[in-house]
């Protein structure tokens, strides 16, 4: 696949989805509003790895790390500054993540396919040992944060992320920032030769990443009122972007958020009808998009010949 | 100093489990170039295998080893002939992802059919030991290493001496060429798996010896595993292999952050020798 696609259609439309999403608040349902919440929260991660992972084409499976360090932010500016301003802690964990994303950016870049992908595992894991232990950010026992009294104040903060972040998505893609990681990831060499400097757009890219990340971190912490290592650093959020972007479609501006959307529709119809097997059922799921929609549902409308066409294609990768 | 030379055997009894399970993923990974995040799942159904056959008809586990290899054998064949043959030279990103669904259904299978309750296997011999000086060493954990070689060199021969580990090798070297020379390219790709998964059964069954077993109890050997390949290479000849298992003795345990350090500085003095 080249380029990063952008179906004008389907990215209206889901700028359309997104609209319609701030209004979740005015329904006065706090199922609703927790359910999309984390439908926003899950699309900000997944349209962040989509930078590194699919515009760039390098698989980061540590991008929690930024989420938990975003969510730490918020948790210690309450605890030793006693802030509930949404906007500074959003703003001190963009910054933290940046930071935290360019020092280990310049070295674990230089890592390549599977190698990458374990290394920033790896990182993830540790992260997660090492700020547990941290007594200054709550240690083991970890931070209770006192909410805002108006709740919904949190899901507009995640809104406000997520658009920003599709935003900045969409924007990326369509500039000379985005040829630049396309080029990195068809052919790193190549792009160097013709003056393209990889680790600099590396480094940016994983940066532009990390700070979608921590965000949405900063804004969950206050939202979730309680933040410990297992709580910040959960598989679950290190997973489930990836597998929402691979879903949607790895590399488009629109996939992400398609994907997280059509994701959390399964698994919460699984998990509230099926709570024995729903896990189960995910892995299944999983499994089947992977093996027939290896490049997600928005290849559905770019590929020719429609549904025959997909089917066609299912054993293009066999041997 | 006495604690030293204890973690030093324990260390040395236990690489040799993570040297199987070690095995068995970088023929995976070595050959097919896939990372196979079900090896966890493979490794719990094999100390499932043991359990079962334990409990039901009293087998000794060293003699379910054969079975659950077979067994393991069996469903890698058939997971990767038709199920990941679909994506095998897709992007590593496609099968990475394939995997850990697979190892999702499989560890939820298991919790359904097995439940979560933690079970464990005690044989007539589980506790007894013998001492050298002031190290204690367990029969148990002796004997697992022992197999746990048997298996390791029995890999080594089938790999160099069989035509089908020659036709293994060629694969891995160049796949369209091995297909020239007329190798059935998705069997032997199916066989590959079905090695790895078997040998991941066989490694459940010396786990599940030592361990206890619960249906998640696989993912941090695969963890391990990783760090093993990474540091040990991917090739399956023995002197690599010997590495491999000298640096799964470096794994950390859930203790207090000293007593880590303390562990770990055993566990490399060991590495040193290789």
């Amino acid at each position: 696949m080249g380029g990063i696609t952008g179906n004008a259609i389907v990215v209206r439309i889901t700028a359309a989805l997104l609209v319609l999403l701030a209004f979740v608040p005015l329904l006065h349902n706090s199922y609703d509003e927790n359910l999309g919440r984390s439908v926003l929260m899950f699309a900000t991660l997944s349209m962040g790895w989509n930078v590194i992972g699919g515009y760039t084409g390098y698989v980061s499976f540590g991008n929690v790390v930024f989420f938990g360090i975003g969510a730490y932010t918020t948790a210690a500016l309450w605890q030793h500054w006693h802030s509930q301003s949404i906007a500074l802690s959003v703003a001190c964990a963009i910054v933290a993540g940046v930071a935290f994303a360019v020092v280990l950016g310049v070295p674990i870049l230089r890592l390549r396919g599977h190698y990458f992908g374990i290394a920033t595992l790896g990182i993830a894991l540790a992260t997660q040992e090492i700020i547990s232990n941290i007594d200054w950010l709550g240690g083991g026992t970890g931070v209770t944060i006192r909410q805002l009294d108006d709740y919904s104040a949190y899901y507009y903060a995640m809104w406000a992320v997520c658009a920003a972040s599709m935003l900045a998505s969409y924007l990326i893609s369509r500039s000379k920032l985005g040829y630049a990681f396309v080029a990195v990831r068809e052919n790193e060499e190549a792009a160097a030769v013709l003056g393209v400097n990889p680790t600099r757009y590396k480094v940016t890219a994983w940066a532009i990443s990390a700070a979608m990340a921590a965000a949405a971190g900063a804004v969950f912490a206050g939202a979730n009122g309680f933040m410990d290592g297992p709580t910040a650093f959960a598989i679950d959020n290190n997973v489930f972007p990836i597998v929402m972007a691979i879903l949607g479609g790895v590399g488009t501006v629109a996939g992400p958020l398609v994907g997280a959307l059509i994701l959390t529709a399964i698994n919460e119809t699984l998990w509230s009808h099926f709570p024995q097997i729903h896990t189960l059922f995910f892995g299944a799921v999983i499994v089947l998009v992977v093996v027939f929609l290896p490049r997600g549902i928005l290849w559905l409308l770019a590929v020719r010949g429609g549904w025959k066409g997909v089917l066609a294609s299912v054993g293009a990768y066999r041997v | 100093m006495q604690l030293f030379w204890q973690d030093l055997v324990n260390g040395l009894l236990a690489g040799g489990i993570f040297a199987v399970v070690a095995l068995g993923f970088s023929l995976v990974w070595g050959i097919m170039n896939i990372i196979n995040l079900a090896h966890g799942a493979f490794i719990m159904l094999g100390a499932y295998v043991a359990y079962v056959m334990f409990t039901a008809w009293h087998v000794d586990p060293f003699l379910s080893l054969p079975v659950a290899f077979v067994v393991l054998f069996a469903l890698g064949y058939a997971i990767q002939r038709y199920i990941i043959n679909f994506v095998v030279r897709a992007p590593i990103l496609t099968t990475f992802l394939l995997t850990f669904g697979l190892s999702l259904l499989v560890v939820n299978v298991a919790l359904l059919i097995f439940h979560g309750d933690i079970k464990g296997i005690e044989t007539s011999y589980s506790g007894s030991n013998f001492s050298i000086g002031s190290v204690t060493i367990a029969w148990v954990k002796l004997w697992t290493l022992v197999a746990a070689l048997a298996i390791t060199a029995l890999m080594q021969v089938f790999l160099t001496t069989s035509r089908t580990g020659r036709a293994i090798r060629a694969t891995a070297q160049d796949v369209d060429a091995a297909q020239l020379t007329g190798v059935r390219v998705a069997h032997l790709y199916a066989i590959v798996f079905a090695l790895g998964a078997g040998l991941a059964g066989a490694a459940g069954v010396l786990i599940s010896l030592s361990y206890s077993i619960e249906p998640t109890m696989g993912d941090p050997f695969v963890i391990t595993a990783f760090v093993v390949c990474v540091l040990g290479g991917l090739e399956a000849c023995r002197a690599r292999s010997w590495a491999v298992s000298s640096t799964a003795w470096w794994r950390p345990s859930g203790r207090s952050t000293s007593e880590r350090a303390c562990r770990m500085r055993s566990r490399w003095s060991c590495c040193s020798w290789f």
